[in-house]
C-alpha cells in the first residue's frame, strides 16, 4: 500500500514537469532500522493533508511530502535516538493562495519502543496507530479535521497518553488498542468522537476537558464504564447508564472484566454515550 | 538451530566478552547498505542523496540544466531532454526502493543508455554512482568470507554471537534464571500454526513469528517477536533489543522486557528532553500558525479564514444568549422583589414612551455631572465627607441598576406586545407568565444581533450583517434609554404618575367595542358642571 502510494506520487512528479507550479517540491525520505532501541518521534506539521501509519519494511520511517519550497523545507534529523520530522517554515508567513495545501505522508517502524510527540495544525490527518510500539504519545493539533485509528494493539505498556484538540472535528477509534493506563483530552471547541473499543489490557482512566462542543463516547457492551461530570451547561444524553451517587456507571461495572472511569469537565455542549456491540 | 544448556552458554558469553574486543564484526550487506534515502523533485530540479552504513554520502542533482555531485558541478543538460526524464523516471523508481534494492537499481542504471552519446556529464554521473557502489562491492567482498554462516553447530552460534557482540549484556540478562534445555536460533523462525515446540525457544538477531505453540519460554535478543492471533507462549516471553511487532496471541507467562530498568533510568532525561523539545517545537508552531492566521492583514486569505467566520458567528450567538440568560435572572429577580414598581415603570414606559425617552436622554447626559456635583457638594461639609465616600461607587451602580431595570421592564414590554402579535416562532410567549414574556422580550430586542451574527457566517452577505447589527444597536439604546426614563420619572417605580388609574368603564368599552353613554341615557355632565353642580348644592344646602 505505502508502496503504491510512493509509486503513485512518483508518477504525478517525475513525468515530464511543467503543468505543476514551479515552487512546488514532491520528496521522500527514509532511513533504515539500525537498532532496535527507543526512539523519540517529534512530528510537526502545519497545514495540510497529514497521514501516519506503521511499515514493517526494516524501515525507522518513510515520508513523503509535497509542499512549497519557497515558504516550507522539509525537517528529517536523526541523531541520538531521536527523530524530529515535519515541515518548517522558511519564510515568515504561510501562503497557501492558489493553490492545494500540501502533505505529509508519514510511515513509522513497527514494533520498535517509540515515544511520539505529534503536532499539527490546520490539517486534515488520518492517523492509524496500529503496529506502532507507543511507550508515550503525546498529539496536539489545532484546527483540524483528524480521525486517529489505533488499529492494533500497541504492544508496548504506555503510562499515559494525551490528546490536545483546538478548534477541531477529532475522533479517535479503537483507544483500547493503547494500551495505556491513563488518558487525557483537551478539547476546545469543535466535535470529539472518542471510540473506546478495543483491546483493553488493563483498566483506564480517560480525563476529558472540553470547552464548547458535542462529544460521543463509543462504548462497546461488556466495557465497565463509570462516568464523572462536572460540567456548566453540558447535556448529558445517558442511555445506558444509571445514576450513582455523583456518577454514571454502566450496569455492569463491577463485574466488567476491564473498567475505564472517565472524568468529565466540560463548559458548554452536549456529552452522548452510544453504545456498540 | 543448535542445542544448549545454559552453562554452556553461559561460558560462551563469559568468553565472548573478551573475544568480542578482538573478533572483526562481518558485514552483513551484500551492497553498500544505504542507511537513508531522500528523493526530491520540482519542475526545476530532481535529486537523490542517499546516506550509508559507513557514513558516505552520496548527493546527484540535476537542477535548471546543470548536474550536480556531491554540490559539485560536473556537467550541463538540456532541461526535458532524455536524460532529464531518465533521471527522472529513475528517481520515481527510487522512491519505492530501499536499501540493497535501490543499490541494486543504481548499478543497473546506466545514464549513457539514456543520452545521445557519452557526453562527459554522462560520464560524470554514470562514474559518481559506481564510484559509490564499486566500493560497496568491495565491502561485501572483504566482509563475504564471515558473512556468510550456517548455524548448524557451535562454531556457527559463536559466529552469530560475536556478530552480536554488542548484545551479549542483554542476551545474559535475558536468558537470566533459565536453566531449562532450549534450542538458540541466529535465523528468522516460525512456529507454524499448529504445531507444538517443546522447551524455551532462544532466538538471537533474527525474528519470532508464533502461529502454533512454544511451552517453554520464548526468549528474542536484537530481533523481532511476532505473535499471532493462534500462538501461544506457555512460559514467558523475554525480550530484549526486540521489536515487538504484534502481541494478539497468548502469553501465559506475561511478557517481560528484560531492558525495562535501563528505559526507567534513561526516562528522567528522556523527559526532560522530550519537555525542552516539545516546548520548542510548540513555540515554533504557534509561531508558524499566528503567522499564518496574520494572512488575513497581509494578503486577506488565512489557513483559519474558512472557520474563523463561523466561530465568530456560534460565538456571537452564544454571547447574546448568555446575555439574554444573564438580564433574565436580573429580571426574575425584580419581578420577585420588585414586582410591583416593574409594573410601574414598564406600565410608564408603554404608555409614555417619548417622554420617558426624552427624559432618559436628559438623565444619560446629566449623569456625570450629577456625580462630580454630588461628590463635590457632599465633600465640601465635614459630614458629608463619609457620605460622598459612599457616594462615589454607589451612585454608578445604582445608575447601571436603574439602567438594568429600566431595560427589563421595556423587554417586558416587548415580550407582551410580541406575545400579542402574529409573528411565526412567538407562540410560546405566554403573557400569563411574566417570566417567561421577560424572556420573550430580551429575545426580541437581542433578535437583530443574532441574526447578524448568524448572516455574517456566510460569505458575501457582510452588508446585511452590519445592517442588522446597526439595527439591533438602536433598538438597544432606545429601549436603554426609554426605561432610563421611566425609571427616572417613576422614581424607581415608586410614584405611578403615569400609570393611569383603573377606569371600570374605558375598559368596558375597550372590551365590547361599545360606547356605554349611548347606551345608558344623556352623557355625565362634564367636570366642571359636576363641580358647579357639587358647589350649587352645598349652596343649596347651606341656605335650607
Amino acid at each position: 500500500m505505502g508502496r503504491a502510494l510512493c509509486l503513485a506520487a512518483g508518477l504525478m512528479v517525475f513525468v515530464p514537469i511543467g503543468a505543476q507550479g514551479q515552487s512546488w517540491r514532491t520528496v521522500t525520505m527514509s532511513r533504515q532500522l539500525q537498532s532496535n532501541e527507543d526512539v523519540r518521534v517529534f512530528v510537526r506539521y502545519g497545514a495540510g493533508h497529514f497521514t501516519v501509519r506503521s511499515v514493517d519494511e526494516g524501515l525507522l520511517y518513510r515520508m513523503n511530502l509535497e509542499y512549497d519550497e519557497d515558504r516550507f523545507e522539509p525537517l528529517a534529523d536523526y541523531s541520538g535516538n531521536r527523530l524530529r520530522l515535519g515541515l518548517e517554515s522558511v519564510g515568515r508567513n504561510i501562503n497557501l493562495k492558489g493553490r492545494d495545501t500540501g502533505s505529509l505522508e508519514l510511515e513509522l517502524a513497527r514494533g520498535i519502543p517509540m515515544d511520539l510527540d505529534l503536532e499539527f495544525g490546520a490539517v486534515r490527518a488520518e492517523i492509524d496507530l496500529g503496529g506502532l510500539a507507543l511507550t508515550d504519545l503525546d498529539l496536539s493539533t489545532g484546527a483540524s479535521e483528524s480521525v486517529v485509528d489505533v488499529s492494533q494493539l500497541n504492544p508496548a505498556a504506555m503510562s499515559a497518553a494525551s490528546f490536545e484538540v483546538g478548534a477541531a472535528q477529532f475522533t479517535v477509534r479503537r483507544l483500547g488498542n493503547l494500551n495505556a493506563e491513563r488518558i487525557e483530552v483537551s478539547a476546545g471547541v469543535g466535535s470529539i468522537t472518542l471510540g473506546l473499543d478495543g483491546r483493553w489490557q488493563r483498566d483506564a482512566r480517560i480525563g476529558i476537558e472540553m470547552g464548547l462542543g458535542s462529544l460521543e463516547l463509543h462504548v462497546p457492551e461488556g466495557l465497565g464504564l463509570r462516568l464523572r461530570k462536572d460540567s456548566f451547561l453540558t447535556a448529558l444524553d445517558s442511555e445506558g447508564l444509571i445514576k450513582r451517587g455523583d456518577v454514571y456507571e454502566s450496569l455492569d461495572f463491577d463485574s466488567a472484566e476491564r473498567r475505564v472511569v472517565i472524568d468529565l469537565d466540560a463548559a458548554f455542549g452536549s456529552v452522548a454515550v452510544v453504545w456498540i456491540r | 538451530m543448535v542445542v544448549v544448556h545454559m552453562s554452556l552458554l553461559r561460558r560462551t558469553l563469559a568468553v565472548l566478552g573478551f573475544a568480542a574486543l578482538a573478533f572483526p564484526v562481518g558485514a552483513d550487506a551484500q551492497l553498500r547498505q544505504i542507511v537513508s534515502k531522500t528523493v526530491s523533485a520540482s519542475s526545476a530540479a530532481a535529486t537523490i542523496e542517499l546516506e550509508f552504513a559507513d557514513d558516505g554520502a552520496l548527493e546527484i542533482t540535476f537542477d535548471a540544466g546543470t548536474v550536480y555531485v556531491d554540490g559539485e558541478a560536473v556537467g550541463s543538460y538540456e532541461p526535458g531532454n532524455a536524460l532529464d526524464t531518465a533521471w527522472r523516471d529513475m528517481l520515481a523508481d527510487a522512491m519505492t526502493l530501499e536499501n540493497g534494492a535501490l543499490a541494486a537499481m543504481l548499478v543497473e542504471w546506466n545514464a549513457a543508455d539514456h543520452a545521445d552519446g557519452a557526453t562527459d556529464t554522462v560520464v560524470e554521473v554514470d562514474r559518481a554512482i559506481d564510484d559509490a557502489l564499486r566500493v560497496a562491492q568491495e565491502q561485501a567482498d572483504a566482509g563475504s568470507e564471515s558473512a556468510a554462516m550456517s548455524v548448524e553447530n557451535r562454531v556457527t552460534l559463536l559466529r552469530a554471537l560475536v556478530g552480536s557482540a554488542n548484545r551479549l549484556g542483554a542476551l545474559e540478562e535475558a536468558l537470566e534464571g533459565i536453566d531449562a534445555r532450549f534450542e538458540v536460533h541466529t535465523e528468522d523462525v516460525v512456529v507454524e500454526e499448529g504445531s507444538v515446540v517443546e522447551g524455551t525457544v532462544v532466538v538471537i538477531g533474527a525474528s519470532l513469528r508464533v502461529e502454533g505453540e512454544i511451552e517453554g519460554d520464548a526468549v528474542v535478543v536484537g530481533g523481532a517477536l511476532d505473535i499471532r492471533e493462534s500462538g501461544v507462549i506457555g512460559g514467558q516471553a523475554r525480550i530484549a533489543d526486540t521489536r515487538m511487532l504484534r502481541n494478539d496471541g497468548e502469553i501465559r507467562g506475561g511478557l517481560v522486557d528484560v531492558l525495562e530498568d535501563e528505559r526507567e533510568v534513561e526516562a528522567t532525561l528522556r523527559d526532560r528532553l522530550r519537555e525542552e523539545i516539545r516546548a520548542e517545537i510548540r513555540n515554533d508552531l504557534r509561531t508558524e500558525i499566528r503567522n499564518a492566521t496574520r494572512l488575513e492583514h497581509d494578503n486577506g486569505f488565512s489557513i483559519m479564514s474558512p472557520l474563523r467566520p463561523v466561530l465568530r458567528g456560534v460565538g456571537g450567538v452564544l454571547e447574546k444568549l448568555i446575555l439574554v440568560f444573564v438580564l433574565g435572572l436580573l429580571g426574575a429577580g425584580f419581578l420577585s422583589f420588585a414586582g410591583e414598581n416593574m409594573d410601574a415603570i414598564a406600565e410608564t414606559a408603554r404608555k409614555a414612551p417619548g417622554r420617558s425617552a426624552m427624559v432618559g436622554f436628559a438623565g444619560s447626559f446629566l449623569l456625570i455631572p450629577v456625580w462630580i456635583l454630588g461628590a463635590v457638594a457632599l465633600a465640601v461639609s465635614i459630614i458629608g465627607i463619609p457620605v460622598a465616600i459612599a457616594w462615589l461607587p454607589l451612585f454608578p451602580l445604582a445608575a447601571a441598576l436603574a439602567a438594568l431595570l429600566g431595560y427589563v421592564a421595556v423587554a417586558r414590554n416587548a415580550g407582551e406586545w410580541l406575545a400579542d402579535s402574529n409573528f411565526p416562532w412567538t407562540g410560546w410567549i405566554r403573557k400569563s407568565n411574566p417570566l417567561v414574556t421577560l424572556f420573550g422580550g430580551l429575545l426580541g430586542l437581542t433578535f437583530a444581533f443574532m441574526a447578524g451574527h448568524v448572516i455574517s457566517i456566510a460569505p458575501f452577505l457582510g452588508v446585511f450583517a452590519g445592517l442588522l447589527f446597526a439595527i439591533g444597536a438602536i433598538i438597544t439604546f432606545f429601549a436603554m434609554q426609554i426605561g432610563f426614563g421611566a425609571v427616572i420619572l417613576t422614581r424607581g417605580g415608586r410614584k405611578r404618575e403615569y400609570t393611569g388609574v383603573y377606569d371600570p368603564d374605558a375598559a368596558w368599552e375597550a372590551a365590547m367595542s361599545v360606547d356605554i353613554d349611548d347606551d345608558l341615557g344623556p352623557p355625565p355632565p362634564s367636570s366642571e358642571a359636576r363641580d358647579d353642580d357639587h358647589v350649587d348644592r352645598q349652596e343649596g344646602g347651606t341656605d335650607g
